[in-house]
């Protein structure tokens, strides 16, 4: 009833396309029943094509998202590069382990595509940093079993940017009407090889 | 009760030295010379391997150690500050870098921690500086793609020779082969081709007129052993010369087969006899 | 008797409540002995032990969940009575259904409102139809809101602390008592008043409904009023949404005024009102 998990809300999903990748969230901030803001993104970038997606308690993913703020700024600084996907997601994993006996209550998602192939790469995590690797999409927060269940019919391979955009959006949007807690408007990036398209969704505000 | 005014060794002097650094260097200096030689598909690494008795097993010593799969190491000066080197690099390899990125450290990454260390150790209450110099070589995977890794090369032929460079010269972000020089003071240094100890004045003016541009590693080999025949004072044989490598990753060290997408250690050291075929060829 | 009824069941509020003779025969001994005709769990105290199940509220993590979560509003006015609610039921988060219906026709005179346990006052407030219409049956003349309401009252208290989740209000407009307007939930509480807002999106309708209610409202202002409170507690309340349901109760019976989406009403009183600052319409798209 009161988990951490869910006392703000919220939902994130992320999907694998033909050379391309999608992220998406809700925008909604909540305390229990009440909604507090219709305008809390819980996708966050990285780099020119690492975006990390955050849901679970407010508190944590505004400090989380800071934290790898500040670590890929030192990686930047200290590599002379950016980082990739997969390393991104291996800091994801080895941050959150170290918080093992008090984790951060968030259910972190990564998208990306990898800089040397340009092949698309997902990933989701536990709070305490166990990686799942997918080939096909990644579904967090609230709305978890609903995203499953519209991935599920929607997702299949190979689909175009557009096609892509259309299949994510579509399952969040419907995903978050089932869900009390998510909603109230969503973000879609929608990330290919030398260009990332933002796009805002004119969700149902109840 | 000591400990608390443990100040450290290394102090300047009125002139604006530290001694004790140029003491290290002077340990370095005396030690045996060991060189590295960049190519361009790969690094060669060697020393010389010298006792002072007939009768030590010279199969037991081991000059060249690899950090990473894809990194190796040799030294000059003393040989016990080497293995705390070693230790220390291989140790932070992992606990500064894989255990965190789950991939191995960068060359200048992993040189940087060393050059750390060394650094430590020439301002620290309690201790005196590293008596080595080393010579750390490593292959990196780079993250760019092989397209722009071919354009950035494109401007360097516009010399006119139509050199055959594949395009990697090193570097974290294109890749290829990186060969460092670290110094007591933790200075390091990026080479072509190096060499450290106490032949190695004469040495790096042999590998001065020896070096070329766009060199393949075989013949990087051949100038390492001739380098060192310059300078060595005993026999030359696969017993007295330690080779180091860094080229194609060799799948044979893999230990299993079948595996997909698994790359055996770019690093490894030549068998003396190898070592033979190669002298037999000089 | 009627002195002595009006003494203990009269709220503060002035409304009188009109009790015929044989209403009040019905509320004495029309009462059947429900109680037995419920399976009960077979356990020492049903009562605490279908709490400790069910109620969500005393024991947060109770194995059975019941859709819970709403906002439901009725107030009167010159005109008559206006009723509205959501249409979301909700099991913890889950969404269970968009398109409940939260008004429940009693009779073609008498309404009711869903807030609670959505099959305690489905069940319940069906059966008070039918003491309804026994009592037309019987006296040949309708049965007065405020006899209705204590039917209904005096029920739930009979099962006080079983676990009923139940808040409701019963709305009719008769020839003694005019609009009339009753709130009874499960605690056996039963109030009369002008104004009424139940369920988990209360707050947020009281604040719209507060602001702008007048007794001698228009019907059309009246309308627009419920349909705006309900609006406003959809968009703050995580359990309340999908649809307004909306009724105009008179005398001569009540009028449904709709059951809309509020989705199309949302974007409409933002854009066409400029009200809902807090929400962007700007959905140009950024690289």
């Amino acid at each position: 009833m009161s988990s951490p998990f869910s006392i703000n809300g919220g939902a994130c999903v992320a999907m694998v396309g033909k050379d391309c990748v999608a992220i998406a969230c809700d925008l909604r901030l909540g305390l229990q029943a009440l909604t507090v803001s219709n305008n809390f993104p819980k996708i966050f970038q990285y780099g020119e094509h690492v975006f990390l997606g955050l849901t679970g308690l407010a508190t944590d993913v505004a400090t989380v998202s800071d934290l790898f703020r500040y670590k890929v700024n030192m990686y930047r600084l200290r590599e002379e590069r950016g980082i990739a996907p997969r390393t991104f997601a291996n800091l994801v994993s080895s941050s959150l382990y170290e918080r093992r006996f008090g984790p951060y209550f968030v259910s972190p998602v990564v998208a990306g595509l990898d800089p040397k192939t340009g092949s698309p790469f997902i990933c989701g995590f536990d709070s305490i940093g166990c990686i799942d690797f997918a080939k096909d999409f990644i579904v967090s927060g609230t709305a978890t079993d609903q995203l499953f269940g519209m991935c599920e019919s929607l997702w299949e391979p190979d689909l175009a940017p557009e096609d892509l955009f259309e299949t994510i959006s579509q399952a969040l949007l419907n995903a978050v009407d089932r869900d009390a807690l998510s909603g109230w408007g969503a973000h879609v990036y929608i990330i290919e090889k030398d260009k990332v398209t933002k796009r805002l969704l004119k969700g149902r505000q109840d | 009760m000591a400990d608390r005014y443990s100040f450290s060794l290394t102090t300047f002097s009125p002139s604006g030295k530290l001694v004790q650094i140029e003491y290290a260097l002077n340990a370095v200096n005396q030690g045996v010379t060991a060189l590295g030689i960049k190519a361009t598909n790969g690094i060669v690494l060697a020393t010389e391997k010298k006792s002072n008795s007939p009768l030590a097993d010279p199969s037991s010593l081991s000059k060249i150690s690899l950090i990473t799969p894809n990194i190796g190491m040799v030294y000059a000066g003393m040989g016990p500050d080497y293995r705390v080197l070693v230790d220390r690099a291989r140790k932070v390899s992992h606990s500064g870098y894989k255990r965190i990125y789950n991939e191995y450290p960068p060359t200048r990454i992993l040189v940087q921690d060393v050059a750390r260390v060394m650094q430590e150790a020439t301002q620290s209450g309690g201790v005196r500086p590293y008596g080595v110099s080393l010579l750390i070589a490593g292959w990196d995977e780079g993250i760019l793609p092989e397209e722009e890794v071919e354009a950035a090369a494109k401007p360097a032929e516009e010399g006119g020779e139509a050199k055959k460079l594949s395009g990697k010269t090193g570097g974290i972000l294109k890749g290829g082969p990186m060969l460092y020089q670290v110094d007591p003071s933790g200075s390091y240094f990026p080479w072509k081709a190096t060499a450290i100890g106490k032949s190695a004045t004469t040495a790096k003016t042999f590998l001065e007129k020896r070096y070329t541009e766009g060199l393949e590693l075989e013949d990087a080999v051949h100038i390492a052993l001739l380098t060192l025949k310059e300078t060595i004072e005993g026999e030359m044989n696969g017993e007295t010369i330690e080779i180091g490598i860094v080229g194609p990753p060799a799948d044979h060290l893999l230990g299993v087969e079948g595996v997909e997408g698994a790359r055996g250690p770019r690093f490894r050291k030549l068998t003396p006899q190898e070592i033979e075929d190669y002298l037999t060829n000089l | 008797m009627d002195t002595l009824v009006a003494r203990y069941s009269r709220p503060a509020y002035h409304q009188t409540e009109l009790f015929t003779e044989q209403e009040q025969q019905d509320l004495v001994d029309g009462m059947p002995s429900l109680s037995l005709k419920f399976a009960m769990p077979p356990v020492a105290h049903p009562s605490a032990w279908l709490r400790a199940a069910t109620d969500d509220r005393s024991n947060p993590a109770c194995p059975i969940k019941i859709a819970h979560g709403t906002t439901t509003l009725a107030f009167r006015f010159q005109g008559g009575i206006i009723v509205a609610t959501d249409s979301r039921a909700t099991a913890g988060n889950w969404i269970a259904s968009q398109t409940v219906k939260k008004v429940i026709e009693i009779n073609s005179d008498l309404l009711g409102t869903m807030a609670g346990g959505a099959a305690d006052c489905q069940y319940w407030l069906a059966w008070l139809g039918m003491q309804c219409r026994l009592h037309e049956l019987r006296h040949k003349r309708r049965i007065s809101v405020a006899a209705a309401s204590k039917i209904l009252a005096n029920l739930v208290y009979q099962y006080k602390g079983m676990g009923l989740s139940m808040g409701t209000m019963c709305a009719g407009v008769t020839k003694e008592e005019g609009p009339a307007l009753y709130y009874i939930d499960s605690d056996g509480t039963r109030l009369a008043g002008n104004l009424f807002c139940v369920g988990s999106g209360q707050t947020f309708a009281y604040g719209v409904l507060d602001a702008e209610y007048r007794y001698d409202l228009t019907v059309e202002e009246a309308l627009e009023l419920g349909s705006r409170s309900i609006l406003a507690a959809t968009h703050r309340d995580a359990y309340s949404g999908g649809f307004i349901n909306l009724y105009h109760v008179k005398e001569s019976g009540w009028e449904k005024h709709g059951f809309s989406d509020t989705n199309p009403i949302f974007w409409k009183t933002k854009l066409e009102k400029g009200e809902f600052s807090n929400v962007t319409s700007d959905f140009s798209e950024r690289v």
